[in-house]
């Protein structure tokens, strides 16, 4: 981080890119605003807080681009304590997020067979293959990613990202701060949270050692707080899905939920957020659904399906059906009240053995039939996500006791988030086509 | 090769120990993989006997509940529960090993209930610098499961008979260290020897070790032969790819599987028993279920490779199995750079080993003869 870097850095990020990023949004604001611009009967218009994601986005990317010029880099996984990084610092980047964004672009492909190639399997998860694809290629539609100074891994979703980071660590020779969540089949007993308690005060101390720098506690408190801010924000956004019709998709959650997993923490996040709150609750106001005609309502579980989620988010809408919620980004928003900025150490401990996807299969299926209820969903697809196990396992069972108990129908439709070779097209059109037809009776 | 004296080791099978114990008064305990407590079981009455599949069971019952992307270890196993495979056994016990272990233990827990009791376990994951950590972490757990399984036997062992039950399972795991010391020097073929070794996993300790002794006291001067080999992975299921080895000119002599070499657990140091036992299995070999590093398991496998004079390792792994097939592309590299030829190879634990594999081994072992 010399001298010259820093001054790179400023110019690219600080002086250029955000004065072009700024202007980008002014330009697609404006084009939003011009009569006409939208023509999709079946959806309305995005939402009018859209261009300043993508600024969200786009910044965050240009300042990964340049980053190692001027911060120490951390790559995390995408349910990781994040807050100490955040006030330490740290430039963050989520490998999960940024091959989501492969997904959507559709070049995870092309990532995933650079890993094929160098040995990694095809039954290994897509995001860790389009990640260590992207880092042997280069390959990014990013542009660059900043080489990692530190790793941080947290195994609340999944023991899959231990492997992944043990690869990413072996290939960088950077530290790897490991998160170990015991799983909670029922409730987390006083050694978990101890045990986890440990692991974060370790992981502060290599952290503070990789920036050269020591944790302030006033910086995390108010880094927790912000991120607090803005899961709460988060779970008002998403439960006003509950209102009919809704004013949101999960479709379009699974695209606005960028910056709570990877810019949490950040004050710009939380202005953002209270914007499209502030949106959505005009939409609900007036009765503006996302979906026009809005007849049936469904619920969405495990990760999205990234390469077609603007292909299924037309046809859902096509047939008046709205995906009003999913379990995925409901696990953005469900813990906030457990995050305590005055103890940001002891109640992250707590907080981050809780994601749903460190809970067991029963609990999620009581987060499903209240989530069924709630947001007065007709029926639930259940996403068998081949390169999900610990999302996916259960789903079966659960599947059958949605339609045997509270005879919601319940499809269980077989694909993979990030790779598209794993996803039968006609099939899956089929069973959608059939379960569609089950829910017009 | 020297004449093999497998036929003349007599190893009970699998039903006649369950049987023998719980006629004595015993419980047993059916252990999915990876990594648990045997002595602690044990100081209860419990004789654990563990389920790896087992190979060639009919799936049918298990791909109700799992999807067909989930190993064929945790299918069969949960196939072979349904199907009535294992209701002899009181408890059953899973730890967590994986995501798919993980799922399967929710899954009884929350789905299916089977008759007996499902416990479960947390393995704490990290390379040697996070053992430290662990283990405090670990022995809490097992004070947890001492209490359940307290509640299920209605016993309460001492720490003295908890400290003895240790001692036993330490000098059955020293057996087993000792009987690959000396694998070259007994007159017994690749599965033989493995059903010998495999034996660890429903035999009582006690038992274990007499038959390490009658198998050790078959020592001959003269060695095998064939072409040493590591072999990795989880499990030597089908057992046929150990004959297939052996027929194709190789021998086995160095152990990286999850089932046996991977569990070559330590004697442990504290005197607290809780802390013992988790020492036993956190300082074990590196593993990939406990996200030991990649280069620790390089280091590990090149030194295996060197103290047993291996020419070459075979990765035979389990479809589906992410843990491992996360480390093999930098771990076979890496042998590759320190001259070590590697092969991998995939098995669903079928009933037969495909034609394909053993024509694979063959050309493998054929490239050191």
């Amino acid at each position: 981080m010399s001298a010259l870097g820093s001054l790179r850095y400023h110019l690219n990020v600080s002086l250029l890119g955000n004065a072009y990023l700024r202007l980008d949004r002014m330009k697609l604001d404006r084009q939003m605003r011009q009569p006409g611009f939208w023509k999709d009967e079946h959806l309305s218009p995005p939402l009018r807080v859209s261009p300043w994601l993508k600024e969200l986005i786009t910044r965050h990317y240009l300042k990964g681009r340049h980053a190692n010029d001027r911060f120490k880099v951390a790559w995390v996984t995408s349910g990781g304590p994040v807050e100490f990084l955040t006030a330490l610092g740290y430039y963050v980047l989520y490998p999960e997020n940024h091959g989501a964004m492969c997904g959507i672009r559709r070049v995870s492909e092309d990532l995933c067979g650079h890993a094929e190639a160098a040995g990694y399997s095809r039954d290994i998860c897509s995001y860790a293959r389009t990640d260590i694809g992207s880092v042997l290629s280069g390959k990014t539609p990013a542009g660059r990613l900043p080489k990692p100074d530190l790793l941080l891994c947290c195994t609340n979703i999944c023991q899959t990202v231990l492997y992944w980071y043990q690869v990413l660590a072996h290939h960088f020779r950077v530290p790897l701060i490991l998160i170990d969540t015991p799983f909670v089949y029922s409730e987390a007993r006083d050694h978990d949270v101890a045990y986890v308690k440990k692991q974060l005060e370790h992981g502060v101390e290599v952290a503070e050692k990789t920036a050269g720098r020591s944790l302030g506690h006033k910086e995390l408190k108010e880094t927790t707080l912000r991120s607090k801010d803005a899961v709460e924000l988060w779970k008002r956004i998403i439960e006003t899905g509950r209102h009919r019709p809704s004013p949101i998709t999960a479709f379009d959650e699974f695209i606005h939920m960028a910056p709570i997993v990877e810019m949490r923490g950040e004050p710009f996040t939380v202005d953002y957020y209270a914007a499209m709150l502030d949106e959505l609750e005009e939409r609900v106001a007036h009765d503006v659904g996302a979906v026009r005609n809005e007849k049936k309502r469904l619920l969405w579980d495990n990760l999205p399906i990234w390469y077609r989620v603007r292909q299924f988010s037309t046809l859902f809408a096509k047939q008046g059906v709205s995906l009003v919620a999913s379990t995925y980004t409901n696990a953005w928003g469900e813990l906030a009240e457990h995050i305590d900025p005055e103890r940001p150490i002891e109640s992250a401990a707590k907080v981050y053995m809780y994601p749903i996807l460190n809970r067991g299969t029963g609990d999620k299926l009581r987060t499903i039939r209240r989530m069924v209820k709630e947001y007065q969903a007709d029926g639930v697809i259940l996403h068998s996500d081949r390169s999900c196990k610990p999302y996916s396992v259960g789903q079966m069972d659960q599947r059958r006791r949605l339609t045997d108990e509270l005879h919601v129908p319940a499809l269980l439709l077989e694909a993979d988030h990030n790779d598209p070779r794993c996803f039968s097209e006609e099939q899956a059109l089929n069973r959608l086509g059939a379960f569609m037809e089950v829910l017009e009776g | 090769m020297t004449e093999s004296a497998g036929a003349a080791l007599r190893i009970p099978g699998r039903r006649e120990v369950l049987r023998s114990h719980k006629e004595k008064g015993g419980f047993v305990a059916a252990v999915f993989p990876i990594h648990y407590p045997r002595a602690l079981l044990r100081a209860f009455g419990i004789l654990p006997m563990e389920v790896w599949g087992p190979a060639g069971v009919n799936t049918t019952p298990g791909d109700a509940h799992l999807q067909a992307y989930t190993c064929n270890i945790i299918r069969n196993g949960l196939s072979f529960l349904l199907s009535g495979g294992l209701d002899e056994v009181d408890l059953i016990l899973v730890p967590h090993g994986c995501d798919s272990l993980q799922g399967l233990g929710s899954v009884l827990l929350d789905f299916i209930k089977p008759r007996q009791q499902v416990l479960t376990l947390y393995l704490p994951r990290g390379d040697a610098n996070d053992a430290g950590r662990a283990i405090g972490f670990f022995a809490d757990e097992f004070r947890s499961l001492y209490k359940s399984l307290s509640a299920i036997t209605g016993r309460k062992p001492s720490e003295p008979e908890l400290l003895s039950f240790i001692a036993q399972e330490e000098a059955a795991d020293q057996q087993r260290s000792v009987l690959f010391q000396q694998r070259l020097r007994l007159p017994l073929t690749d599965r033989e020897f493995y059903r010998v070794l495999r034996s660890r996993e429903f035999l009582p300790a006690e038992e274990f070790v007499r038959l390490a002794q009658e198998t050790l006291q078959q020592k001959v001067e003269t060695s095998h032969s064939g072409v040493p080999i590591v072999l990795s992975g989880i499990v030597p299921e089908p057992m046929e790819v150990l004959d297939a080895i052996w027929r194709a000119g190789g021998i086995v002599v160095g152990d990286d599987l999850l089932c046996s070499g991977r569990r070559l657990y330590p004697p442990g140091k504290d005197e607290d028993p809780f802390p013992r036992m988790a020492e036993n299995i956190l300082l074990a070999p590196p593993d990939s279920t406990r996200g030991s590093s990649v280069q620790e398991r390089i280091e590990h496998l090149q030194k295996l490779c060197e103290d047993t004079s291996a020419r070459g390792v075979l990765f035979y792994n389990v479809k589906f199995c992410e843990p491992e097939l996360f480390y093999l592309p930098q771990i076979r590299k890496s042998l590759s750079g320190r001259g070590i030829r590697s092969v991998e190879m995939e098995t669903d634990l079928s009933e037969h080993l495909p034609d394909q594999m053993m024509t694979r081994i063959e050309a493998f072992l054929e490239i050191f003869q």
